[in-house]
């Protein structure tokens, strides 16, 4: 086994990883010795061909088709050299106060956190798309919404000369997009920090990690060797998100006793919904995402504009056969509407270890969420057929379609009956929690800056610190949190033993 | 190249021509590429997982013979098509995820293919904003 030392490791590179590593990377002027582990790959910018099976199986952990254990949700999270980032849509929102005051975490102050998040804001070139670059799917939402007196808003994203290829969620092939694979890891190594890719760390001890460097047959290959590595730091920072973080935790020896590891796994369950207009319309050009509507926030939903790939959009309609291929025969009709509920933090939902190892996710559906999912479909059935669509597909259907002429009936036509898990392709994107932050090492993992309760050298910073969960895209908020915790590393290392 | 054996591969075959049709209408290059994709996805998960799901596969092969008196594969298709709708709906989640996972591997097989795009009227571009006016 090979022996590496540091000051300080990170493990995981994305939105959380990434900004630890900027924001210490000038620490390296002074000599310490900062290295970011990553699991996924680097991908060659040719190798962001927009091809959905391919892409998917290089840039997610599964395919972007992790099963819970029940399988009734899949998760989709990245692992590339800007984890998530890169398969983000990039859209760029900032905590709310209210729902920071349900969190609940003292010494987490909003001010703060807003400070931080703007910083971020514009080091990704935060910006709304002007007229000109919103496509008719985004644009038919906005006016659905409108006549319906829904409150409806545009998303802010984080893209640089986007050429609308469409094709965010799998990974940008213009290098538009401003994840921490262009911005923070970049200026990170520039100042020194060695980021070192396709390397899987596998346990943590005191002070020390374990992990083995494999290349794929794809990606530049990893600035080590192939092979195992002990890496000894005097911090190491993990970030490898909701699922990978809590679950690397949970297969270390760690000198504390944290009952609420892994727990508290929160996921915006999301349903992908589609709407038919009479003629093509533009959905697949341009960015996918750039309107929101939060009128239902206190309902349990949130709803998005989106625009999915084949396979993803196929998987997503309820059925088989004729009538499912003959609306995915429909691509450029296709309107999309992606919901998400707002889940409760419970501690039955959580990351665990399988006989490998590796995570096993327990997820619960709450009659609340399950309620909030049903609601959200009639709600976008609503707004699709505000927009002209002639036909609209809803997983909790009475039928496969539900027609205009029907549309005065859907409260009737959308039904919790056939709403059945397991039959239904519910997924979430946005993880969070696992590794809460909190005062009480009884039920949170970390305090307020990331530092894991009872142990000075061992941080968290990324999704899996969320509380409860965002209501928000929460990769802002992530990047936000995880600037707090580079700087009480940066303040606590001079503590820190060699 | 699939961790199912011959026998299982046509089996799945014959389910996947109820689920997509056009799966038929594949020529034989559009053929290798569904298995491959289909094939390289399975090999990705857990040998737990391809042995449930080689299970789940004789199961729908063989539950039509309680109600019907033959396998799946000897059935009309209108029947088969009956068969797997009420694996969409069982009543037990772990059917209804099963058939779930069957019918993804089936569309991943077929959409996943770049080639199949023009015919579902999906035809992206890196440029995408040159085509939003007309």
């Amino acid at each position: 086994m090979v022996e590496k030392t540091y000051d300080v490791v990170i493990v995981g590179s994305g939105a959380g990883g990434g900004a630890v590593a900027k924001e210490l990377a000038p620490l390296c002027r002074q000599g310490l010795r900062i290295a970011v582990l990553e699991w996924g790959p680097k991908l060659r910018e040719s190798e962001f061909t927009g091809r959905e099976a391919e892409m998917a199986d290089k840039l997610y952990f599964d395919s972007g088709g992790f099963l819970t254990r029940d399988r009734a949700m899949t998760l989709a999270f990245g692992r590339a050299y800007g984890g998530s980032t890169v398969v983000y849509t990039g859209t760029s929102l900032t905590l709310p106060e209210a729902v920071l005051a349900r969190w609940g975490v003292p010494g987490l102050d909003h001010g703060d956190l807003r400070r931080r998040s703007e910083k971020y804001l514009g080091e990704n070139n935060v910006h709304l798309l002007g007229d000109d670059a919103l496509n008719d799917n985004n644009r038919l939402f906005a006016e659905g919404c409108r006549t319906l007196g829904y409150r409806v808003a545009q998303f802010p994203i984080n893209v640089k000369g986007c050429h609308g290829s469409g094709l965010c969620n799998l990974g940008c092939p213009n290098a538009a997009k401003q994840g921490t694979n262009r911005v923070q890891l970049p200026a990170a190594e520039a100042a020194g920090v060695e980021v070192v890719t396709n390397c899987k760390v596998e346990t943590i001890g005191e002070r020390a990690c374990t992990a083995t460097v494999t290349n794929p047959p794809f990606g530049e290959p990893s600035s080590w060797e192939p092979g195992r590595y002990r890496i000894r730091a005097r911090a190491i920072v993990v970030a490898g998100g909701a699922v990978n973080s809590p679950a690397l935790l949970l297969r270390s020896r760690l000198p504390v006793q944290l009952p609420a590891l892994g727990r508290y796994l929160t996921a915006h369950p999301a349903l992908i919904l589609v709407g038919e207009h009479e003629h093509p319309i533009t959905n697949y050009f341009g960015h996918p995402k750039s309107y929101y509507c939060d009128q239902f926030v206190d309902d349990g939903f949130l709803l998005e504009t989106c625009m999915y790939f084949p396979f993803t959009t196929a998987k997503n309609l309820i059925g088989f056969g004729a009538e499912h291929a003959d609306l995915m025969g429909r691509m450029d009709r296709m309107q999309m509407i992606l919901v998400l509920a707002v889940d409760p933090a419970l501690p039955a939902n959580r990351i665990t270890l399988g006989h490998d190892g590796e995570p096993v996710v327990d997820y619960r559906f709450t009659d609340g969420v399950l309620d909030a999912l049903v609601a959200s479909q009639r709600a976008a059935a609503r707004i699709f057929f505000a927009a002209g669509c002639r036909r609209v597909h809803a997983p909790a259907g009475a039928s496969f379609f539900i027609t205009a002429a029907e549309a005065g009936r859907i409260d009737e036509l959308i039904t919790r009956e056939p709403f059945k898990l397991g039959k239904v392709s519910i997924s979430s994107a946005h993880l969070m929690g696992g590794c809460r932050m909190g005062a009480d090492a009884g039920d949170s993992v970390t305090d307020a800056w990331g530092q894991v309760h009872g142990v000075p050298w061992l941080f968290v910073a990324d999704g899996s610190l969320f509380p409860r969960c965002s209501e928000i895209n929460p990769y802002v908020t992530i990047m936000a949190l995880a600037d707090r915790v580079a700087e009480r590393v940066r303040a606590r290392l001079p503590e820190l033993p060699a | 190249m699939t961790p199912l054996s011959e026998r299982q591969w046509a089996f799945f075959l014959a389910v996947a021509a109820r689920v997509v049709p056009a799966v038929t209408s594949l020529d034989e290059t559009g053929r290798e590429r569904f298995a491959a994709i289909v094939g390289t996805a399975l090999a990705g998960r857990p040998r737990s997982l391809q042995r449930q799901f080689a299970l789940f596969l004789s199961v729908v092969r063989w539950a039509p013979a309680l109600r019907f008196g033959a396998p799946f594969d000897r059935l009309a298709p209108a029947a088969q098509d009956s068969v797997l709708r009420w694996f969409m709906d069982a009543p037990a989640a772990k059917l209804r995820g099963g058939f779930w996972g069957l019918r993804a591997l089936v569309f991943m097989g077929y959409y996943g293919q770049p080639e199949v795009w023009g015919a579902i009227r999906y035809a992206p571009s890196f440029s995408g904003n040159e085509f939003l006016h007309g």
